[in-house]
């Protein structure tokens, strides 16, 4: 039974990451019918230039581990507040370069161009940062909360409070403001949303901006429970794509859900044979796919790549 | 504007032509001794860099005494950045360009594994002070002369330690194995069932999980409801923090056995220092092992005072005395003769113990699982373990 709770608590807290970052695919997708398939990459300076900051404030070089002593609330959340607002500028440079060119062409070209961003982005991380991982204290300390036998750590509650605080933010943006109608709009017809009078471009370039910082805030985020390496983004932005997908890419609450759901299917399938995590996830993947092609809470009929 | 050759000039266009021509005078002076290994890149670039350092120590040392044969020894010293591509480079650089006497390197198998053939055919003696994979030394064994030698841990040798230790230690001789799925985590995992075999011992529980993952409290739920109290894990040192971790959030404490990776900083820095002391791994030394490992960790430590690893600074120190030990002998630095030396080496004092006859033809390895310690780390130190268990392994008790 304990094994089972606790299953379902680092489930839960995978989960909250997938779901996180799978917001991100969300914002973009609503907009532009297109989203960031190198989304893992921007993890990577999420992570590194906030602890960079957090060990240059500690009279350190760039490089190298934080104590415990060092890592204080205050300094991790403006490191937080830093590494959005960097990650974020390098979504508006993401849209020149990858996005412009090929919006509404047709065509995958963009997806091959965010791959590439994401690969030159990655590579630039490797020749300032260099290979090796940082180890990250989490502000709120390393101990393990208890609930019922099944253990728990502070950080991984935090990203789950914080993941679905930026859902119900982005669902409430999305429904309710002037600005995510005018989203809204745009996806729909960006002729007629020019036409209207909405500035179409700066439009979509909000929206990658929005996703490129929630990788940043995912990056740094995460960075107490997996290190800060340029190695982070890959394999978790998979996972969370696939719940992007799962719970239907054009719902927050869909993304959120399917990070959830991954998160503890994952968790629970290890408990019987650990290598047959992925085989689950996939198939699961594939049959919801075949039974709702939008995901479980996205809009039916919606164009897949 | 003033064109006179000053004094200061003058010498230095002489140095750098000297070290252009490497003129005959030098050459012939100076014995000169390469070290190629990751410094800077890979997970275990930190035993690299330690190994440098204790490479560094025993030349001046060497040289302190007057050198080897009246001559003088020189490291020349490249970092592969745990590239095999770099470090065939460097491997024909030292002995084509530098004409190197004899190399000690690398720290990554894999790199190993990629240049063997390089020293073999030019007949240039090498000493793996780092690198743990079987293969390298077995891979030219056949041949008339194998210029591949070894002052490290084998993989095999360790986990027979780790094994034997987790036998003697285990109440309910219930005993699992946890590794990543990584190459070397299965290769440590089907090590590891056969040296339990032949303990007539079958594992509760095999479980694997990904490189990267960092949460295994799945599988650990799963080997703590097969009731085992001692896990030996096959991984590098990040990965070993995040088992320690996951065992944190079961608050499931078993006895946790891992390879020598676990000597690596990462360990520490991710599972916290209090968290890191719960694993117990083979070294071959550490710096309370004896007085002269004492003596050179704090010299080592004056001069360098952020070097991680000591283990393979003794390696390294090792590798370059039994080095000298053979030029001696062989009264020179030619190749096969420095071969034919070295497999016929009498007592020569290193830090990890006194060698005598370190190596043979068949034997190309100077240190195996009776020269090993347990070891764990201790208020961010690691110490050697000495508890009763340890105490009563005896020799019959290393079955690999």
């Amino acid at each position: 039974m304990t094994a089972i709770l606790q299953a379902l608590a680092s489930g839960l807290a995978l989960g909250a990451i997938y779901g996180l970052i799978a917001l991100g695919f969300n914002i973009t997708y609503a907009t532009t019918k297109t989203f960031n398939f190198g989304q893992g990459a921007f993890l990577v300076p999420g992570s590194l230039v906030g602890v960079s900051l957090l060990l240059l404030a500690a009279g350190k070089p760039h490089f190298g581990n934080l104590t415990q002593a060092e890592m204080t609330m205050t300094a991790y959340v403006l490191a937080t507040l830093a590494s959005v607002v960097v990650v974020g500028a390098i979504g508006i440079a993401l849209y020149y370069c990858a996005i412009k060119p090929f919006v509404g062409a047709g065509g995958l070209n963009w997806v091959l161009s965010t791959i590439g961003f994401g690969i030159i982005m990655q590579n630039t991380a490797l020749a300032i940062w260099g290979p090796a991982s940082i180890a990250v204290p989490s502000p709120l300390g390393s101990e393990v909360w208890r609930i019922a036998g099944a253990g728990i750590r502070p950080q991984e509650v935090l990203i789950a409070v914080v993941a679905v605080a930026v859902m119900a933010l982005l669902d409430i943006v999305l429904r309710k403001t002037r600005f995510g109608k005018a989203l809204r709009a745009v996806a729909f017809n960006p002729q007629a949303a020019a036409i209207v009078g909405i500035n179409v471009e700066s439009i979509v370039i909000a929206a990658f901006v929005i996703s490129s910082a929630l990788a940043g805030l995912a990056g740094i985020l995460i960075a107490p429970i997996t290190t800060a390496s340029v190695f982070i983004g890959l394999g978790v932005a998979l996972k969370a794509f696939s719940a992007a997908i799962v719970g239907g890419l054009t719902s927050p609450r869909g993304c959120m859900l399917g990070g959830f759901l991954l998160g503890v299917v994952e968790a629970l399938v290890g408990l019987w044979r650990a290598e047959m995590r992925e085989i689950t996830i996939f198939l699961l993947i594939i049959i919801v796919l075949v039974v709702r092609p939008g995901g479980l809470m996205g809009a039916r009929s919606v164009e897949k790549i | 504007m003033d064109n006179r050759i000053t004094r200061r000039t003058f010498s230095a266009l002489l140095v750098s032509t000297g070290m252009v021509l490497s003129l005959p005078a030098f050459a012939q002076n100076e014995i000169k001794i390469g070290y190629n290994a990751d410094q800077s890149a890979s997970g275990a670039a930190e035993l690299g860099l330690s190994g440098l350092y204790g490479f560094q120590a025993a030349i001046e040392d060497l040289n302190a005494q007057g050198g080897v044969l009246g001559r003088k020894l020189v490291g020349v010293v490249r970092d592969d950045a745990g590239a095999p591509p770099k470090s065939i480079q460097n491997m024909n650089e030292l002995i084509d360009n530098e004409k190197v006497a004899a190399v000690v390197g690398p720290t990554n198998s894999g790199n190993a594994l990629a240049w063997l053939h390089i020293p073999q055919q030019k007949k240039v003696p090498v000493i793996s002070h780092v690198a743990t994979a079987t293969d390298i030394t077995a891979r030219y064994a056949k041949e008339p002369q194998n210029y591949i030698f070894r002052v490290s841990m084998v993989d095999r040798e360790q986990l027979a330690l780790l094994a034997a230790y987790a036998v003697k230690a285990s109440k309910s001789k219930n005993i699992a194995i946890i590794a990543d799925t990584t190459g070397y985590g299965q290769a440590a995992t089907k090590d590891l069932q056969e040296i339990l075999t032949l303990h007539g011992i079958k594992p509760v529980g095999i479980e694997k999980f990904g490189p990267k993952d960092t949460d295994m409290t799945s599988q650990l739920a799963k080997l703590k409801a097969a009731g085992a109290d001692m896990i030996i894990t096959g991984s590098l040192a990040d990965a070993t923090a995040q088992v320690l971790k996951s065992m944190e959030k079961m608050d499931y404490y078993p006895g946790l056995l891992s390879t020598w990776g676990s000597i690596n900083t990462p360990l520490v820095n991710i599972a916290g220092p209090k968290l890191a002391e719960k694993t117990i791994f083979a070294a071959s030394t550490t710096e309370d092992a004896s007085d002269r490992a004492a003596a050179l960790h704090k010299r080592l430590v004056a001069k360098h005072p952020n070097m991680p690893a000591f283990v393979s600074a003794a390696q390294g120190y090792d590798a370059v005395m039994l080095i000298a030990a053979a030029i001696k002998q062989a009264d020179g630095t030619d190749g096969p003769k420095l071969q034919a030396a070295l497999e016929n080496l009498g007592k020569v004092q290193g830090i990890i113990k006194a060698y005598d006859k370190p190596f043979s033809k068949e034997q190309h390895e100077a240190l195996g699982v009776a020269d090993f310690h347990l070891a764990q780390w201790k208020d961010g130190r690691v110490v050697k373990l000495d508890d009763p268990v340890v105490k009563g392994l005896t020799a019959a008790d290393l079955k690999r």
